[in-house]
């Protein structure tokens, strides 16, 4: 399995871009507006937004997908998941199977000490480590949106 | 000088705001337009105000802040009134739907969850079972043309949606059960949801243990990412 959690975007400082890019769509997309009242432009934003939609149907898209399945190895293809586990399990032994699941019990704790404090230093730790899994599109992203 | 809005509460909400400051540079002052049923928080609104991160994260903080005291309805990011006496004049016109989304809201949290599959996991799945992609892989591999390539993508990329589409729905089905109301959204490139949750604040435990049990079931090419609890953003 693999599941991140994270207690909120804003916990950690100013170290938690990835997750200030995960709620990003949230806080400008969505929420309350009023009638008559305006927003401040975000046109940036919206640019990459579209862009992202276009190039889903696009030759480009397609010639990338097919070179993904050329380059496909159905064969050996079905081994590597489980060596690379067993790679992983080497190095870090019974370290990563607790982590998981200490992360989470302790997980709903942090939520609630997050609020009161933005400090929450176990979820700090945690973070870094548990991110370097993801791949890397969304915090590039997250940095072209901010400009 | 125009007036950013924050968020709207019941008129007795807790407004934890010492050390919170609003959006802009240097950082506007927290103030707040009341009516006898409602209070918003709002500061001045900076010129030239854009989607900086010190201003997103401002915004944020000062919804978290609130979110703690109980109900609250968060504002869209950047959103500016005339002044201060409009945005009386729309707590006062509004008051009636206003309450009601609080009451609706109060004890619950909004949790978002985002979920990508590996690439090749699912691409290996789609040749497996589809007889014309993998006999099309065939032929691009050997030799083929830009058009075969062309098609043989685009095939592909039409059973990725589908199979996406068709993912998002079990996970949001499997989950319905722990949470008051779901909310999709577009999911990002590389992911098959983007799906934020209404869940009591009492039974986030339940919840969370949920989302890890399907996060469990589909193993490791699967990633999943849940964040919160946050303001109600997708459900006011």
């Amino acid at each position: 399995m693999s599941l991140v959690q994270q207690s909120n975007a804003t916990s950690g400082g100013g170290s938690g871009s990835g997750n200030l890019y995960d709620v990003l769509e949230l806080i400008l997309d969505r929420g309350l507006v009023i009638d008559a009242f305006v927003r401040v432009s975000l046109v940036g934003i919206e640019i990459l937004k579209i862009d992202v939609r276009v190039v889903v149907a696009s030759v480009d898209t397609y010639l990338r997908f097919a070179e993904a399945c050329n380059r496909l190895d159905l064969e050996s293809g079905r081994k590597a998941p489980s060596q690379l586990t067993d790679l992983v399990g080497d190095m870090t032994e019974s370290g990563a199977k607790g982590k998981s699941k200490g992360a989470l019990s302790g997980a709903v704790e942090a939520f609630t000490d997050s609020l009161q404090s933005k400090n929450d230093e176990s979820e700090e730790k945690e973070q870094p480590r548990k991110r370097t899994a993801r791949k890397t599109t969304s915090s590039r992203q997250s940095q072209s949106r901010e400009e | 000088m125009s007036t950013y809005i924050y968020a709207i509460t019941g008129a007795g909400h807790p407004l934890p705001l010492e050390g919170l400051h609003g959006v802009g540079d240097p950082p506007s002052e927290l103030r707040t337009v009341s009516t006898d049923r409602l209070t918003a928080v709002v500061s001045d609104a900076p010129p030239g105000l854009r989607a900086k991160r010190r201003d997103v994260m401002a915004h944020q903080n000062v919804l978290e802040a609130l979110m703690a005291g109980g109900a609250t309805l968060p504002m869209r990011f950047g959103l500016v009134g005339p002044g201060d006496d409009e945005v009386m004049a729309a707590l006062e016109r509004e008051a009636d739907a206003y309450e009601e989304r609080l009451a609706e809201l109060d004890g619950r949290v909004e949790y978002n969850l985002k979920a990508g599959r590996d690439e090749d996991d699912l691409l290996r799945e789609i040749m497996t079972q589809s007889d014309e992609i993998r006999q099309l892989n065939e032929r691009t591999r050997a030799q083929g043309s830009h058009d075969d390539r062309v098609a043989l993508g685009e095939l592909v990329a039409r059973e990725v949606t589908v199979r996406g589409q068709q993912e998002a729905e079990d996970v949001a089905q499997r989950l319905a059960d722990a949470a008051s109301r779901s909310s999709h959204a577009e999911p990002a490139p590389q992911q098959f949801l983007n799906l934020s949750f209404l869940v009591p604040r009492a039974e986030t435990e339940a919840f969370v243990a949920a989302v890890q049990r399907e996060a469990d079931q589909r193993g490791d090419a699967y990633s999943f990412t849940l964040t919160g609890p946050l303001p109600p953003y997708s459900f006011v």
